[in-house]
């Protein structure tokens, strides 16, 4: 059976096995986007039209990050520990297929989220977006990269408890202390230095570069860094996941 | 039962040692070999070693030394020829979220290799077979215990395999589906399936077990034909009674694993056993009792007595 065909009935598999909480993470996606569009121009009464964009697009960022690095790495997590995870690497697939199937599934139910952001964002705050086509880029990019980091994180991870800790660390820091949702200009020098070598940073400095003018981006940076991520992450995902004790 | 005695097992075991990296000695030099068309049990204890052993077999846990051979392939350093050739029915409950019973049993054929379009026959053939077709839309979460076993065992036979690697097949299974999987378990095996078959339940394996290896402490403690293993307590007599009130139990009598309506007794006792069965009828202090030969568990019983301090594994 050839690796494509694999890859296709495990992204089958893995979205039929959702199909109860499909429904339930979308709404939850919907929530926090409205949570943050909203709330956070709440607290910024006289809002600019730059630090709206800023703020949308770092929401639609924020999509990636709370599927790829909160409850991607939860779920395997707890596949892991059910012994799920043992029993599809029992079967003759490829490994890489499944790893693959896992981020895509990520990117399929994170669209959404990011869509609604965009689109919901844009009408609030009356600002324009235009899609280059290297967003569509930056997006996989994205997915892979904080996705593989996700994978990685659960596969390396001795105990379910320990992914949920550190994946409630990582959506406080994303939230307040990264440059997703924040200016890096207007964070101390220290999470200035802590966010060059985070992968949220890039990916939503890449979604900022692709869909608004806003000033600073880097566009090549961000696709050479998330690509060196998304490489590295999903490698060593592999790595665990062709262990065998 | 279709065995090939002289032919090469499909499944060859030598000298397998697995410890941890916790220094836990899982498995301690356990060799077993099962014959083309052999239904073989594995029982022990939990901690034995049994699902150790199992991991290794499947190729997904590398042993410390030994061999593990599939139709004479070396699985350890290969342990994709186990994939390719394993059916595999895990012990935990088969809970794939959301998915349907009927796409549990095709994806798993698919994903062993078979084609979509055989693969949905397939899936209708062990719906019916298994008494399934009225949960094939049902999805894992909603189906009880014995249908999500049911669900599993299908998805572990869906693909043409050289081994089936059964563990605990009967979990949570009600009586009428149990007869259905262990008929199933049987018609495998004459067709010539090899089975390694984990299991608790050693009344019911017993008919359709050709041998059978007692784990414990992570070693091979017995290992033979149910009716060789049998004649390990074949001086003994097995006595199921129920009391009516309270009765002190003969001192002849040895209690099978604290149970108080189960005993074994030697046939040299027999007649004072009797003697004290009538008395305790005409006390009025006995309901049903059943006299026969001893059982697997009986044997299970008598190998595991001295119960040595368990060690725990994986």
């Amino acid at each position: 059976m050839s690796a494509l065909r694999q890859y296709r009935d495990l992204v089958s598999v893995q979205l039929r096995s959702m199909r109860d909480e499909v429904l339930m993470i979308a709404v939850i996606q919907i929530v926090l986007a409205l949570g943050l569009v909203l709330g956070m121009g709440y607290l910024i009464p006289d809002i600019s039209k730059m630090s709206a964009t800023f703020l949308v697009t770092g929401t639609a960022t924020q999509s990636f990050v709370t599927m790829g690095l909160v409850m991607l790495p939860q779920m395997l997590a707890q596949s892991k520990a059910e012994g799920r995870i043992e029993y599809f690497l029992t079967m003759p697939i490829s490994r890489e297929a499944y790893l693959l199937a896992l981020i895509t599934v990520v990117a399929i139910t994170a669209l959404p989220g990011v869509a609604f952001t965009l689109l919901f964002g844009a009408w609030h705050y009356d600002i324009s977006l235009s899609v280059e086509p290297a967003f569509f880029l930056v997006m996989v990019l994205a997915v892979l990269s904080l996705a593989g980091i996700g994978v990685a994180m659960a596969m390396w991870s001795p105990h379910l408890q320990t992914v949920n800790a550190v994946t409630q660390l990582i959506i406080f820091y994303v939230l307040f202390f990264s440059p997703v949702l924040l200016p890096a200009s207007q964070l101390p020098e220290l999470l200035q230095l802590t966010a060059k070598l985070a992968p949220p940073t890039y990916a939503a400095d890449g979604v900022r570069a692709t869909l608004t003018d806003l000033p600073n981006t880097s566009l090549a940076r961000d696709l050479l860094v998330m690509s060196g991520f998304a490489v590295g992450s999903i490698a060593l995902s592999a790595f665990a996941i062709r262990r065998r004790g | 039962m279709v065995l090939n005695m002289g032919l090469r097992p499909v499944l060859e075991v030598r000298d397998l040692v697995k410890r941890y990296r916790n220094g836990t000695l899982a498995n301690d030099g356990i060799s077993i070999a099962l014959r083309p068309g052999e239904i073989y049990g594995l029982l022990g204890p939990n901690g034995a070693g049994k699902t150790t052993l199992v991991r290794q077999v499947l190729g997904v846990l590398r042993p410390t030394s030994g061999t593990i051979t599939l139709d004479g392939g070396d699985v350890v350093a290969n342990p994709g020829l186990a994939r390719r050739n394993i059916g595999f029915l895990p012990q935990g409950q088969f809970d794939l979220l959301s998915l349907r019973v009927g796409e549990i049993i095709e994806y798993s054929a698919r994903l062993r290799g078979v084609k979509p379009a055989q693969a949905r026959i397939r899936r209708d053939e062990l719906l019916a077979m298994l008494d399934l077709t009225p949960f094939a839309r049902t999805t894992m979460h909603a189906a009880s215990g014995g249908v999500r076993r049911m669900a599993g065992f299908a998805a572990a036979i869906a693909a043409p395999a050289r081994l089936l690697v059964l563990d605990e097949p009967t979990n949570d299974i009600d009586p009428i589906r149990r007869q259905l999987l262990w008929n199933t378990i049987g018609e495998l095996g004459r067709e010539g399936a090899t089975v390694l078959l984990v299991t608790h339940n050693l009344a019911e394996a017993e008919r359709f077990i050709d041998r059978l290896a007692i784990i414990d402490g992570g070693r091979i403690v017995r290992e033979g034909t149910p009716s060789a293993l049998r004649s390990l307590v074949t001086e003994k007599l097995r006595l199921e009674l129920a009391f009516t009130g309270p009765v002190t139990v003969h001192a002849a009598l040895t209690s099978e694993k604290g149970d108080p309506g189960k005993y074994l007794f030697d046939q040299r006792d027999l007649p004072v056993i009797s003697t004290w069965l009538g008395s305790l009828r005409e006390a009025g202090l006995l309901g049903d009792f059943r006299i026969g030969p001893p059982t697997l568990d009986d044997i299970y019983a008598a190998v595991m007595a001295p119960a040595p301090e368990l060690e725990a594994a994986s």
